[in-house]
């Protein structure tokens, strides 16, 4: 019924031509019903299903079809189902995984949302740090923070030893290859995550609500429950939602983790029975395909959920900086759960790693290994073949893919909340999928695409960058999705009724009020793209390394200290860029001080 | 394929024909010629091409840089291009830009790596003079595959929690109620459980392996899906004292640097073979012989040596002697041929999976 006015509105101008005047009158209105929105919505569209289309086929043939030796698609076959279904049948693994993606999902996002909360909300002193920390952390190699965290917490690391003095036990206390370890490890390694998008969803919150239930007598934690909280709820279910999926599916830390304590999950269990010659990647396949069912169910109830989408509004034309909760005493123990925070996510990993990387062989931390100190493991991974063109390449690449997908996934955003299209949730959908491929299905048919297709972009950084962008989309949406939604439309009206252009209001509106949940997701992606690889090792060419195949190179047979040194280093580097991008950020508003 | 036989045939019509300034040879007829001339005709072919591109499993650091450095100073016209992965992905990297027509790399390595490509039809038989003094377990009876080196298995155990009188010497002792739960091994298919599940099944025979296994099963051997130098590392560190199924140059270098760590073989070693191969459209034929003959000779082989890799050519012993059989330490090696790690591969993983996993 809305469009109505408008489109009779054009009607009239298409038909007489001449009406200058009305058409200055309707032009806004026409450019804000119509034409840009139909646009962009074709442009975001077709460069999403150019992205997403051709690695979704290949995942479906996949799992439909066997392959010859060479990767040809032989003959058509439902026994990659049944197998799964016949995996899924067994109690243990099937267990095992749902309680430890729901583990990990729901303690990374207690974790991760407690001091995103403290952070953006509270007069905690050291606010500063939860920023650093999660930045920080999510720039050290995912193996290597695995390893730093089985050395810390192994059957003769130095946390077992200590407990073992104090509880005076002769076996360790600690047992880190089993369940709870996976969930520690994996919450841990998703909280900073969490904390980027939650922090961006805490720092937009409609401050006259909470005040609301302030001035009608509720307690601190009661506003907290029934008002913020509630308010979060898109935002919530992006974290939920991601962690639960990215856990059910990841593969690392169970294999690393669980494996040796005999916790099976059913990554582990695909990947022992697909280590076979030639490759087989049809339960892979068939496993990705079944979760979109799983995920397209679940989007679609998250959309009827924010479908009322006005209830989750909370930056309106009123002043929305929400206030500073006061504390009081407590801050000062909130501080300290800052710290707590950094120590273990950042600080003890992080030294576990350098102390490796400064010994000739890993020893357990003691006075007696101090006398070996050197420096050769640094002079290896400084020597090491292409790093300098490795290290440009990874960071032209994370900057690349940052910012294309933001780019690209801000207007998809806007186009879902925003627009009442037709169809608009196969967008949804469709730049949710990525995130079920598994890498290496992708990366093959990425590359099958490129050497078939006549653009000549194999063996150079840009089918990497295609790759990274087709990956990383998801992450994207989940942050432009929630950042929009609390997005009041009054603001964007006020704007075309005082004779905005929509890339005039895109630009002065909408960018500068999403900015933290863009600036974090842009960081997030940056993050994650410097450690792809599952796809990198396939789709590089002699002449286009990048670190993470090298880091991946060193773990497959270099000594733990090598590894750690050119970890150490790799760290650094991001963490900088990590520093200077929070100076920059802090100027335009992910963080206030 | 025919097309092919045909294509050749014309050329080496032509080839006949034409005056013999004009160098327009197939690649088959570059790999396998074999005349007096052959070093003359491969080096002035070579200095046209410029260059050969290597897709190896090798690691760069060690090894690859060292070969490469090598073979540009003894033919300074060339240069070696190289991308490094696993065995698996260069295969199917390869196999990807086949099918894309897209004819970029020379010479493939690695330990499954020849017998793959040669069943998918992708591998040149080539011909190269030192292939002659290698024994046959070591090269390819059709001729499309050499070695350039060689790895052997054994057990690594930390030197502080394994008393000497108490480690275990042969595979018998590793049942020992002593170490349950003490040790750990890698599921990697190409160097880990499997290939140790393949060796026992091999040489104890189908009973009596299925048998052992079956104790093993009961000692609880922890799993990883990290790599075989991951595994010493962590016995290293403490938090397993045994590893089974680790190379033993690893254990060698890692205990010269002054680790607690030493290394035990069972007899019969089992030991795996690194192939090196030529591509069927290489696009620098000569170039790239020159590089298999270098690779292969005894000097190539010296390179390999001093890089602590051991060299698969039986005159070049090891750098310390005692990693390769008849070096003091073990008599005897069980070498998995590829075409076997490759057609019983998958039976090994299996039964690893039946036995040690479920």
């Amino acid at each position: 019924m809305a469009k109505q006015p408008s489109s009779r509105a054009y009607d009239y101008q298409l038909k007489s031509g001449a009406a200058g005047a009305l058409r200055s009158f309707f032009g806004p209105v026409i450019a804000l019903r119509f034409d840009a929105p139909t646009v962009v919505m074709l442009a975001v569209s077709l460069i999403t299903a150019y992205l997403v289309l051709p690695p979704l086929y290949s995942v479906i043939q996949t799992s439909l079809f066997t392959t010859k030796l060479t990767g040809e698609i032989d003959e058509f076959t439902f026994r990659y189902y049944q197998e799964l279904i016949r995996e899924l049948q067994v109690v243990g693994p099937f267990l095992n995984t749902i309680y430890f993606s729901a583990g990990s999902a729901l303690f990374a996002t207690l974790l991760g949302g407690s001091i995103a909360w403290l952070v953006t909300r509270t007069d905690t002193p050291l606010r500063g740090l939860g920023y650093f920390t999660a930045f920080a952390s999510f720039g050290t190699p995912f193996i290597l923070y695995t390893i730093g965290w089985l050395l810390l917490l192994g059957k003769a690391g130095p946390v077992n030893f200590w407990l073992k003095t104090v509880f005076d036990q002769p076996g360790p206390i600690i047992n880190i290859y089993s369940l709870w370890g996976m969930i520690f490890i994996e919450s841990l390694l998703w909280s900073p995550f969490v904390f980027l998008m939650l922090a961006a969803a805490f720092r937009s919150m409609d401050p006259s609500l909470e005040e609301a239930s302030a001035v009608c007598g509720a307690r601190v934690w009661q506003t907290m429950r029934r008002v913020s909280l509630r308010l979060m709820l898109p935002a919530f279910f992006s974290v939920v939602l991601l962690i639960f999926i990215r856990s059910f599916e990841s593969f690392e830390i169970p294999a690393l983790v669980g494996l040796p304590g005999d916790i099976r999950v059913l990554t582990t269990s695909i990947y022992l029975d697909a280590q076979k010659l030639p490759p087989r990647y049809g339960s892979a396949g068939a496993f990705s395909v079944l979760l979109m069912f799983v995920v397209a169910g679940t989007l679609y109830l998250y959309f009827r959920v924010t479908r009322e989408g006005d209830r989750f509004h909370t930056i309106t034309g009123k002043g929305y900086r929400p206030a500073l909760i006061h504390l009081g005493r407590w801050r000062y123990l909130a501080g300290v759960a800052l710290l707590v925070y950094a120590l273990v996510l950042l600080v003890l990993p992080f030294l576990i790693i350098l102390w490796a990387s400064l010994l000739p062989f890993y020893m357990q931390p003691s006075i007696e290994a101090l006398s070996r100190f050197t420096a050769k493991n640094y002079v290896t991974a400084i020597h090491f073949p292409k790093i300098t063109d490795s290290i440009k390449n990874s960071i032209l690449l994370g900057l690349g893919s940052a910012s294309a997908v933001m780019a690209l996934t801000l207007l998809a955003s806007w186009l879902l909340v925003r627009t009442k299209m037709r169809g608009r949730w196969l967008l949804d959908l469709m730049t949710t999928l990525p995130l079920l491929f598994p890498g290496i299905v992708m990366g093959l048919a990425i590359l099958r695409f490129y050497l078939f297709v006549p653009i000549p972009v194999y063996g150079t950084l840009w089918i990497l960058l295609i790759a990274f962008v087709t990956r990383y989309i998801p992450y994207g949406i989940r942050y432009t999705h929630s950042g929009l939604l609390q997005l009041h439309k009054e603001l964007e009206e006020a704007a075309y009724t005082a004779g905005a252009t929509w890339s005039n209001c895109m630009r002065r509106i909408v960018l500068p009020l999403v900015t933290p949940s863009f600036l974090g997701g842009w960081a997030f992606i940056f993050l994650l793209s410097a450690k792809e690889l599952s796809m990198s090792v396939l789709l590089v060419s002699p002449q286009t390394p990048v670190v993470s195949v090298a880091i991946f190179e060193l773990w497959e047979n270099a000594q733990v200290g090598e590894l750690a040194a050119f970890g150490v280093i790799w760290t650094v580097i991001l963490v900088s860029i990590a520093v200077i991008y929070y100076l920059f950020a802090r100027r335009y508003g992910v963080q206030q001080s | 394929m025919r097309f092919q036989f045909l294509s050749a045939f014309v050329i080496a019509l032509w080839v006949c024909l034409a005056p013999p300034a004009s160098q327009a040879a197939s690649v088959e007829e570059i790999t396998l010629y074999n005349k007096p001339d052959r070093q003359k005709v491969l080096v002035e072919g070579a200095k046209k091409e410029g260059k050969v591109s290597w897709y190896t499993s090798l690691i760069v650091d060690q090894v690859v840089r060292p070969v490469k450095d090598a073979f540009e100073k003894e033919y300074p016209f060339l240069q070696v291009e190289y991308f490094r992965g696993n065995s698996e992905r260069l295969v199917q990297k390869m196999f990807a830009e086949y099918q894309g027509k897209r004819y970029e790399v020379d010479i493939v390595d690695g330990t499954v790596t020849a017998p793959m490509v040669k069943k998918g039809g992708y591998l040149q038989r080539f011909h190269s003079p030192s292939l002659s003094e290698y024994p046959a377990e070591l090269k390819d009876p059709q001729g499309f595959w050499g070695v350039s080196n060689v790895y052997f298995f054994s057990l690594g155990y930390n030197t502080r929690m394994v008393k000497a009188n108490e480690l275990p010497k042969t595979y018998e002792d590793l049942l020992n109620p002593r170490w349950k739960g003490q040790m750990m091994w890698s599921t990697s298919r190409g160097s880990g459980a499997p290939i140790f599940t393949g060796t026992i099944l091999n040489t104890m025979g189908p009973e009596a392996g299925k048998a052992y296994l079956q104790k093993l099963k009961a000692q609880n051997v922890a799993k990883t899906t990290a790599s075989n130098r991951q595994v010493l590392d962590l016995t290293i560190a403490g938090e397993y004292p045994l590893a089974l199924q680790i190379f033993n140059h690893h254990a060698y270098i890692s205990k010269t640097a002054g680790a607690p760590v030493d290394w035990m073989p069972h007899e019969p070693v089992t030991a795996t073979i690194q192939t090196i191969a030529l591509a069927k459209n290489s696009p620098h034929p000569h170039a790239a012989m020159l590089f298999i003959d270098f690779a292969i000779s005894e000097k190539g082989q010296r390179v390999f040596q001093q890089s602590n890799y051991l060299p698969s050519h039986p005159k070049v012993p090891a750098k310390q002697t005692d990693l390769k059989p008849g070096g003091g330490r073990f008599k005897r090696a069980f070498y998995i041929n590829p075409d076997d790690q490759y057609d019983k591969g998958n039976e090994w993983v299996d039964y690893f999976n039946n036995v040690f996993v479920k």
